[in-house]
C-alpha cells in the first residue's frame, strides 16, 4: 500500500516536472476559494492560503470565525450538513472532491489531527493502548509487539513519563496535559506530512500550554512536519508560526508573516485583536485600577474586607488524605482585587469554596467584612452571602436556559426577600445598566445572548444584592479575547464606581496582571508567594512563580525554538 | 476485582435482601386489607362445597384465626426459609403450584427477551448502516410505532393472521412451538422498542462525540469506527434498560398468556385473584419482587466491570470518575 502510494507520488512529480518549470515548489497544502456552508448559512467565505513543507501556519480568530471549520474541511471531517466548495490541494492533489474511499488512506497516514479538547477526544471506555494501536496500524508493521514498542517510544518522545502505564490506562485516569500529549503522539506516530492542530492548548494550564507548544514546534522541526495551527490567541500564533491568517466571520482579514501582522497590523480587526491580548497590554486598564491602588496604599480602612488566616482543608479520596489547602493566609483591603493564581489542582477552587462557606476548614478562620464565615450555621451563612457573591467561570452552564434574563437577575432579591416587587424591578434594571446591558434584554432567555452578554448577566445577578465582595472564579476563561477584554473593563469600572472588593481566581497570569492589585501564587495547596502585582511580576522570588511567568506567550518568537533557526544553532554547536 | 468493588457489592446485596423483605411485608399488608373476607367469600361459598370441618381445618392450617401481626410473622418466617405455605383452595403447597406453571412462563419470557434483543439490535445498529435515502427514517420510526401498540393488540393480530388465516399454529394448542413463537413475538415487540430507542439515541450521541471525529481522522472505516468505538459506549446504558425491560416482560407475560390461552404464572394469578387465594397471590407477587430486585442487582454489579469510568461505591448508586478528580488527586499532596 505504501509502495503504491510512493509510486503514485513519484509519477505525479515526474508529471509536474514535465510541465513548465514552476516558479516555486508545490506547497504541501493549498487552499483556494474555500467556502463552507450549513444549509443556507455560509460560515466560511472564499478563504485561501498556502502552507509549505516543514512550515507552520496559524489560523487566528474568535469563536464563530470559521477557523475550526476550515480545519475540519481540510480534514474532511465536517459534521453532517456541512458543505464545502472551492479547492483544497494536498501535495498537489485535489482532495475536496475526492470520494471518501479515496481520501481515507490520507487520514492519519499523511494528515494528522490534534483536536481541541483532550478530555473528549479519546474513547472513554477503551484503553489508550487500544486506540494507539489504531494509529500504529497505519505503519505497515505486521508485528503487534513491534507496533507496541513504537507506540511506547512515541509516548516517550512526546514527554510522557511512564509510557507503559499510559498505554494501559483509560482516558479518565490521565490529566488533560497527559491526554493532549497522547493525542499528539497518536497523530505523529504514522509520521504524517501535515499536522492539523485545532486549539491544542486552550483546555490546558499555562505551563502545560507552553510545554505542549514547545513539543509541537520541536516535532515540526525534527520530523519535518508541516503544522496548521488553529488558535484564538494572537500571541501564541505570532510566537509559533511562520505565517498568520487572521479570520473574522469566515472571511480573511489579514495574512502574512508574524512580523508584519503582529507588529504592525494593517486591518482594523487585527489591531483590535492585538490590543485585546492581555499579555501584550499589561497596563491597558491602569487608569481604572488607580482607585484600588490608592485604597491599597491607605490600607482600605481599619479592617481588611477579607481576612483568611492559617486555613487548612483536607479531603479523603479513596482512603487517602489529600491536603487541598495547606495553611493559607491572605488579607484583601476594601476596594481592591486579590488574585489567587495557580494551575489545576493547586487548591484555588477549594480556597474559593472555603471563602464562600461552602466548605468548612479543618483549622483556621475566615472573616469577610469583619464577620466570621467559619463555624456559622447555614442560616447565618445566608446572611453573609448578601455581601458575598460569586461569578462562575462558565456563563454557558451557570444560567438556567429556561429562565428570562429578568427572572435570573431578580432571583437573588426574591430569595432574600428584598424590597417591594416594584423596587425589585428597578434594582434589576439598575444592575443591568451597571454592566452595560439594555432593558430590551429583560424578556430574553440566555440562549439568545452571546457569551459576553451572558457573563454580564451573571455579573448583574451578583451585583443586584449590592454586595461588598464578589468572588470571580475564572470569569473570562470560557470567552474569546475581545469579549474577555470587555468583561474586564466592566469589572474594573464597577470596582472604581462602587468600591467593590474582588477575589479573582485565575490561571491566566496576563489577565491577573491587567486586573489585580495583589496576588497569591498557589502551588500544591500552599501559597508559595504573595505580594503586589508589580512585585510578583517584576521581581518573582520563587522558581514556581518564575516558571508560571515564563509560560505567558509573548508574541515574540524564541529564536532557539523556530525551525528555520535550529540548523544554524546546531552548526555553531558543532 | 478490587477491594472497594467487593465491599460495594456486599453492601448492594444486603440492600437487595432488605428490599425483598420489605416488598413481602408490603404485599402482605395490601393483601390483608383488601376488601372482602376470604373466609366468607371463598370457604363459605356454597358453590365450593366445603364442609364445616374442612373449613375449620383450613382456617387452622392457614392460621386465619390469628391476629394479623402474628399471621405476618408466621408467614414471613416461613418465606425466609423458602416455605411459601399452602394454597387455600386446593391445600397443595404453593411452591408446587408455581413450579408447575413456571417453566411455561420462563420459556415464553426468555423467548420474548431474545426476540426483543434481536429486534432492538437490528433496528438500532441498522440505523448506522442503512443510508438515509434507503429507509433509515423508516427504521428509526419502528420503536415509537411498536410502543404505541399494546401487546395484546399485537397478540390478537398475530392469532388472527397466523392462527386463523394462515393456519400456521393451532389456537387450541397454545403450548406448541409455533404458538409459543408468536406469543413471544407479541410480548417481545414492545420491549424491543424501549431497548432500540435507547440504542439509537446513544449511537447518535456517541457518533457526534469528538472522539469519533478524531478516530475517523486516524483513518478508520465506518465499519471499524462502529465496531471498535461506538458499539460499546452506546450499548452499555442498555444494560440498565434491559433490567427494567425484564420487569416489563413479567407484567406483559400475564396479559399475553391470557390472550393466547397459555397456562403459566398469568393463569395462576388470574385464578388466585378470582378465588382470593391469598397465599398464592402473596407468593407470586413476592416472586416478581425477587426477580426484579435480582435483575437490577445483577445490572448494578455488572456495570462497573463493563464501563471503566463507573465505580461501585456503598453510599450512592454508581459514581463516575472524571479526569479532573484524578488530576487533582495526582497533583495534590498525599499525606495518608
Amino acid at each position: 500500500m505504501a509502495a503504491q502510494d510512493r509510486l503514485t507520488t513519484s509519477t505525479f512529480t515526474r508529471a509536474e516536472l514535465a510541465a513548465p518549470v514552476p516558479l516555486r515548489p508545490i506547497p504541501l497544502l493549498r487552499v483556494d476559494g474555500l467556502s463552507v456552508s450549513y444549509g443556507p448559512h455560509e460560515v466560511v467565505t472564499n478563504v485561501g492560503f498556502e502552507l509549505g513543507r516543514g512550515e507552520s501556519l496559524a489560523l487566528i480568530g474568535e469563536s464563530g470565525s470559521g477557523k475550526s471549520t476550515i480545519a475540519r474541511a481540510v480534514l474532511r471531517l465536517l459534521p453532517s450538513g456541512g458543505r464545502a466548495t472551492g479547492r483544497v490541494a494536498f501535495d498537489g492533489q485535489e482532495v475536496l472532491g475526492m470520494s471518501e474511499r479515496g481520501f481515507r488512506p490520507l487520514r492519519g497516514r499523511a494528515i494528522g489531527f490534534v483536536p481541541q479538547d483532550p478530555g473528549n477526544a479519546l474513547n472513554p471506555v477503551r484503553t489508550i493502548g487500544a486506540q494507539a494501536q489504531e494509529a500504529a496500524a497505519l505503519l505497515d508493521e505486521p508485528d503487534k509487539a513491534i507496533r507496541k514498542q513504537l507506540i511506547l517510544e512515541t509516548f516517550a518522545e512526546v514527554g510522557l513519563d511512564n509510557p507503559r502505564r499510559v498505554y494501559d490506562s483509560y482516558p479518565h485516569q490521565l490529566s488533560g496535559g497527559m491526554l493532549q500529549r497522547v493525542l499528539i503522539g497518536l497523530a505523529i506516530l504514522p509520521r504524517p506530512a501535515l499536522l492539523v492542530a485545532d486549539e491544542p492548548t486552550s483546555a490546558l494550564d499555562v505551563t502545560i500550554q507552553k510545554r505542549i507548544l514547545d513539543l509541537l514546534t520541536r516535532l515540526q522541526h525534527d520530523l519535518k512536519i508541516s503544522l496548521l495551527l488553529i488558535t484564538h490567541d494572537l500571541a501564541i500564533a505570532a510566537e509559533r508560526a511562520n505565517s498568520l491568517v487572521v479570520l473574522k466571520d469566515g472571511v480573511i482579514q489579514e495574512a502574512g508573516r508574524p512580523a508584519s501582522v503582529f507588529s504592525s497590523p494593517a486591518s482594523a480587526y487585527a489591531r483590535k485583536l492585538r490590543a485585546d491580548v492581555p499579555a501584550l497590554n499589561p497596563d491597558r486598564y491602569a487608569a481604572l485600577r488607580d482607585t484600588g491602588f490608592r485604597a491599597l496604599k491607605t490600607g482600605g480602612g481599619d479592617t481588611p474586607k477579607i481576612g483568611v488566616s492559617a486555613v487548612t482543608k483536607t479531603f479523603t479520596v479513596d482512603g487517602k488524605t489529600l491536603t487541598a489547602v495547606d495553611d493559607i493566609s491572605f488579607t484583601v483591603p476594601a476596594g481592591t482585587t486579590h488574585a489567587l493564581v495557580g494551575e489545576s489542582g493547586s487548591g484555588k477552587t477549594t480556597a474559593v469554596r472555603l471563602l464562600l462557606g461552602l466548605e468548612q476548614p479543618d483549622t483556621g478562620t475566615i472573616a469577610v467584612a469583619g464577620e466570621q464565615i467559619t463555624g456559622r450555621s447555614p442560616e447565618a451563612l445566608r446572611a453573609a452571602w448578601r455581601h458575598l457573591q460569586l461569578v462562575y467561570q462558565n456563563p454557558f452552564t451557570s444560567l438556567d436556559p429556561t429562565w428570562t434574563i429578568e427572572r435570573l437577575v431578580r432571583e437573588p432579591l426574591d430569595r432574600f426577600n428584598i424590597g417591594t416587587s416594584k423596587e425589585r424591578v428597578a434594582r434589576v434594571r439598575e444592575a443591568l445598566a451597571d454592566v452595560g446591558l439594555g432593558e430590551h434584554l429583560l424578556s430574553r432567555k440566555p440562549g439568545a445572548l452571546s457569551g459576553g452578554q451572558r457573563q454580564r448577566v451573571a455579573i448583574a445577578r451578583a451585583l443586584v444584592l449590592k454586595p461588598d465582595v464578589i468572588v470571580l472564579d475564572e470569569p473570562t476563561s470560557a470567552l474569546d479575547v475581545s469579549v474577555q477584554a470587555d468583561i474586564v473593563e466592566v469589572l474594573l469600572s464597577l470596582q472604581a464606581n462602587l468600591g467593590l472588593t474582588y477575589v479573582f481566581v485565575s490561571h491566566d497570569l496576563a489577565l491577573v496582571r491587567q486586573l489585580a492589585h495583589t496576588v497569591s501564587v498557589m502551588h500544591r495547596g500552599r501559597i508559595v508567594e504573595h505580594g503586589t502585582v508589580a512585585a510578583i511580576f517584576d521581581n518573582p522570588q520563587q522558581p514556581y512563580t518564575r516558571s508560571l511567568l515564563a509560560s505567558i506567550p509573548s508574541g515574540v518568537a524564541d529564536p532557539t525554538q523556530l525551525p528555520h533557526a535550529r540548523p544554524r544553532l546546531m552548526a555553531t554547536a558543532d | 476485582m478490587s477491594h472497594a468493588y467487593l465491599a460495594g457489592a456486599a453492601k448492594r446485596i444486603a440492600q437487595a435482601n432488605v428490599v425483598i423483605l420489605l416488598a413481602y411485608v408490603l404485599t402482605f399488608v395490601v393483601v390483608s386489607i383488601l376488601p372482602g373476607d376470604p373466609i366468607t367469600n371463598v370457604l363459605r361459598d356454597p358453590q365450593n362445597g366445603f364442609g364445616e370441618d374442612e373449613i375449620k381445618a383450613i382456617i387452622a392450617a392457614q392460621g386465619l384465626d390469628q391476629p394479623i401481626p402474628v399471621q405476618l410473622w408466621t408467614s414471613l418466617s416461613h418465606f425466609v426459609v423458602g416455605d411459601l405455605g399452602l394454597s387455600m383452595r386446593s391445600s397443595r403447597p404453593v411452591a408446587t403450584l408455581i413450579a408447575e406453571v413456571l417453566p411455561s412462563t420462563l420459556i415464553l419470557s426468555s423467548a420474548a427477551f431474545a426476540i426483543a434483543l434481536l429486534l432492538a439490535v437490528t433496528i438500532g445498529y441498522g440505523t448506522q448502516f442503512v443510508p438515509k435515502r434507503l429507509g433509515q427514517g423508516l427504521l428509526r420510526g419502528f420503536p415509537s410505532f411498536f410502543l404505541s401498540v399494546p401487546n395484546f393488540v399485537i397478540g390478537l393480530v398475530l392469532i388472527h393472521l397466523f392462527g386463523f388465516q394462515l393456519g400456521l399454529f393451532r389456537v387450541i394448542a397454545p403450548n406448541s412451538f409455533w404458538a409459543t413463537c408468536f406469543a413471544a413475538v407479541a410480548l417481545g415487540i414492545p420491549v424491543s422498542a424501549r431497548i432500540a430507542e435507547v440504542l439509537i439515541a446513544n449511537l447518535d450521541k456517541e457518533s457526534e462525540q469528538e472522539y469519533a471525529a478524531v478516530a475517523r481522522g486516524r483513518g478508520l472505516t465506518q465499519m471499524r469506527l462502529f465496531a471498535k468505538h461506538l458499539l460499546k459506549p452506546s450499548s452499555l446504558p442498555v444494560v440498565t434498560v434491559i433490567a427494567l425491560a425484564i420487569g416489563e416482560l413479567l407484567g406483559g407475560s400475564l396479559i399475553t398468556e391470557t390472550v393466547f390461552g397459555r397456562t403459566g404464572i398469568g393463569s395462576l394469578v388470574q385464578r388466585a385473584v378470582s378465588t382470593q387465594d391469598l397465599p398464592v397471590l402473596q407468593a407470586v407477587v413476592s416472586l416478581a419482587a425477587v426477580v426484579f430486585v435480582l435483575v437490577n442487582l445483577i445490572a448494578d454489579l455488572v456495570y462497573p466491570l463493563l464501563d471503566p469510568r463507573v465505580k461501585l461505591v456503598g453510599d450512592s448508586r454508581v459514581r463516575r470518575t472524571t479526569a479532573d478528580d484524578s488530576a487533582i488527586a495526582s497533583s495534590a499532596t498525599v499525606t495518608s
